[in-house]
């Protein structure tokens, strides 16, 4: 056994080398399908933090007149609590609001010095509300904008629906056009995997008939050709994994600058998930291939 | 041994290229089938190696009947045939010996095997002192013997040779016949096929004569007829 897959792994690797131009634009080919595979997952995975980053910025606040009393706040908040839409109220009454504002603003002193000169607290109490959900978002905004109360001064929403959509429209396109450089890679990588195994088999037509006339079993004449796509398989995906963390380290500072304040990993996210992305890339690239070069053995290289 | 009853093929289905050929070898026999060009000899030992199937009729091997053997039974009758043929079919890239040994490694024999066989059917064509070379180092005639050699290493039952020594003066292809002679004499039947008249006649030997995909003779001690 161990005698037969070392001298099929022989014959494989000599196919592969005498033709050696062709298995490096095989090789070649195959790495472009898998890094255009691969960029589009971190497409994904970078629209699906865009998408997080945004949602989770959504600020739903109701400024509250200086003059409303304690109690008036109070049964405002309980009142918003009952809405489905929401999640949790949260009251700042002015103290707090003006302690946080010092806070914020330690190391601007112009500011703190004007604040002092006004001599009162100009800020309002406020009422800070989560939504129960990012998708009920936009529902509760509208029930809020229509919210009656003589004791809301102003309404604040950072209304990022609009900013999900473009994230959206956006990702959907990127993912229309890579789903299509994907299928163009992938029927090129077949085609080219196919052209490859048979040429393989024309230059080793003498062997393949010389073992037919000897009585070598079916499979030392096709195992071979089997085992070279296999080999191109891995190889390729060796270097899409080598040359894929470079990439993406390339990559993250930029996306850094992008998501300021929110924190993105790709290479983690490509790290902490490596075997279900590149183990089932090899899987699905081995089968393939395997799939292709059969087709090519069973048609050049009978019995 | 080789027992063939009423085959016919056709490449071309209004001309048969064997057409009803029946014909019985016996176990150890030496037989030659000569015939023009083009009346289907080459075919026949096709389809005795497993690489043509008849459309009709019916050919035994040894105990087996060829016309029902699946596709992976094949390599196996073939290793019961030694075959041998006008191009010499050996891997230029290789030696002798490395030609003689790529046979039993492709058939999954173990090298300590390997190199008990080469030697030895090297030194049965008396080649024991060229394994080393390339087949382009060494003449039409030993290149031959190489092959003959190779078509040995499964102890063949059978020995097919198809115009062995067309491409060979008749010094180099007397040499062959008296190889396959004594290869015939260790037991081994051997079927050659071939043009050479004066050979024919010089053997002495069963001779089955071919035309247009019939057999028209089949004399023991047999002469090359002359049409
Ligand atoms: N694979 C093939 N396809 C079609 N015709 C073939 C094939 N092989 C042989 N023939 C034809 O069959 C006939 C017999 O060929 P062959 O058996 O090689 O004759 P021989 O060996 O007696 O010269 C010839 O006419 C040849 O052209
Ligand atoms: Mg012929």
């Amino acid at each position: 056994m161990f005698l037969f897959l070392f001298r099929i792994l022989k014959l494989s690797f000599q196919d592969i080398f005498r033709n050696i131009w062709l298995s490096i634009v095989t090789v070649t080919i195959l790495i472009l399908a898998l890094f255009s595979i691969n960029s589009l997952i971190t497409v994904q995975v970078i629209s699906q933090n865009a998408i997080e980053a945004v949602k989770e910025k959504i600020d739903i606040n109701l400024y509250l007149t200086n003059t409303a009393s304690e109690e008036q706040i109070l049964s405002l908040k309980s009142q918003l609590e009952e809405l489905e839409q929401v999640k949790n109220v949260n009251y700042i009454s002015k103290q707090e609001a003006l302690l946080s504002f010092r806070e914020k603003n330690e190391k601007n002193p112009e500011i703190i010095q004007a604040l002092r000169e006004l001599g009162k607290n100009p800020l309002s109490p406020t009422l800070v509300i989560m939504p129960s959900s990012s998708e009920q978002a936009p529902e509760l905004i509208n029930i809020l904008r229509g919210y009656q109360s003589n004791i809301i001064e102003s309404r604040d929403f950072t209304d990022n629906s609009i900013i999900l959509e473009k994230i959206n429209n956006i990702t959907d396109k990127v993912n229309q056009v890579g789903m299509v450089i994907i299928i163009v890679f992938v029927v090129t990588s077949l085609i080219v995997v196919y052209n490859s195994i048979r040429v393989a088999i024309y230059t080793h037509r003498r062997e393949i008939n010389i073992m037919r006339l000897v009585g070598a079993s079916g499979s030392f004449i096709y195992m071979p050709f089997i085992v070279s796509a296999i080999i191109y398989s891995i190889f390729s995906m060796g270097v899409i994994v080598a040359a894929f963390y470079p990439f993406l380290s390339l990559l993250q500072p930029y996306l850094e600058v992008f998501f300021v304040g929110y924190n993105i990993d790709i290479i983690g996210y490509f790290f902490s998930n490596f075997w279900q992305i590149f183990g089932l890339e090899l899987l699905l690239v081995i089968l393939v291939n395997v799939l292709a070069s059969l087709v090519a053995v069973r048609r050049y290289a009978k019995i | 041994m080789i027992k063939i009853f009423d085959i016919s093929k056709y490449y071309n289905p209004k001309f048969p290229v064997l057409d009803n050929v029946s014909l019985h070898i016996r176990p150890g026999e030496f037989v030659s089938i000569v015939g023009q060009s083009g009346t289907g000899k080459t075919t026949l030992v096709k389809i005795l190696t497993g690489e043509e199937r008849v459309d009709s009729g019916k050919v035994i091997v040894g105990e087996w009947d060829i016309t029902k053997l699946s596709r992976n039974q094949i390599p196996y009758l073939r290793r019961q045939i030694g075959v041998i043929f006008q191009d010499f079919k050996l891997l230029p890239k290789k030696t002798l010996s490395e030609n003689i040994a790529f046979a039993l490694q492709v058939c999954s024999q173990s090298p300590a095997k390997i190199k008990k066989i080469v030697p030895s059917v090297l030194s049965i064509v008396g080649l024991e002192d060229k394994g080393h070379r390339y087949p382009n180092e060494v003449s039409g005639g030993e290149q031959q013997r190489a092959a003959i050699a190779r078509s040995l290493v499964h102890q063949p039952k059978i020995l097919l040779a198809d115009e062995p020594t067309g491409n060979l003066d008749s010094i180099n292809a007397n040499e062959i016949i008296e190889l396959l002679q004594k290869i015939n004499n260790f037991g081994t039947t051997v079927v050659l096929v071939t043009h050479n008249r004066e050979i024919v006649n010089r053997l002495r030997k069963r001779v089955i004569t071919m035309d247009e995909g019939r057999i028209i003779s089949d004399q023991e001690q047999g002469k090359y007829i002359i049409r």
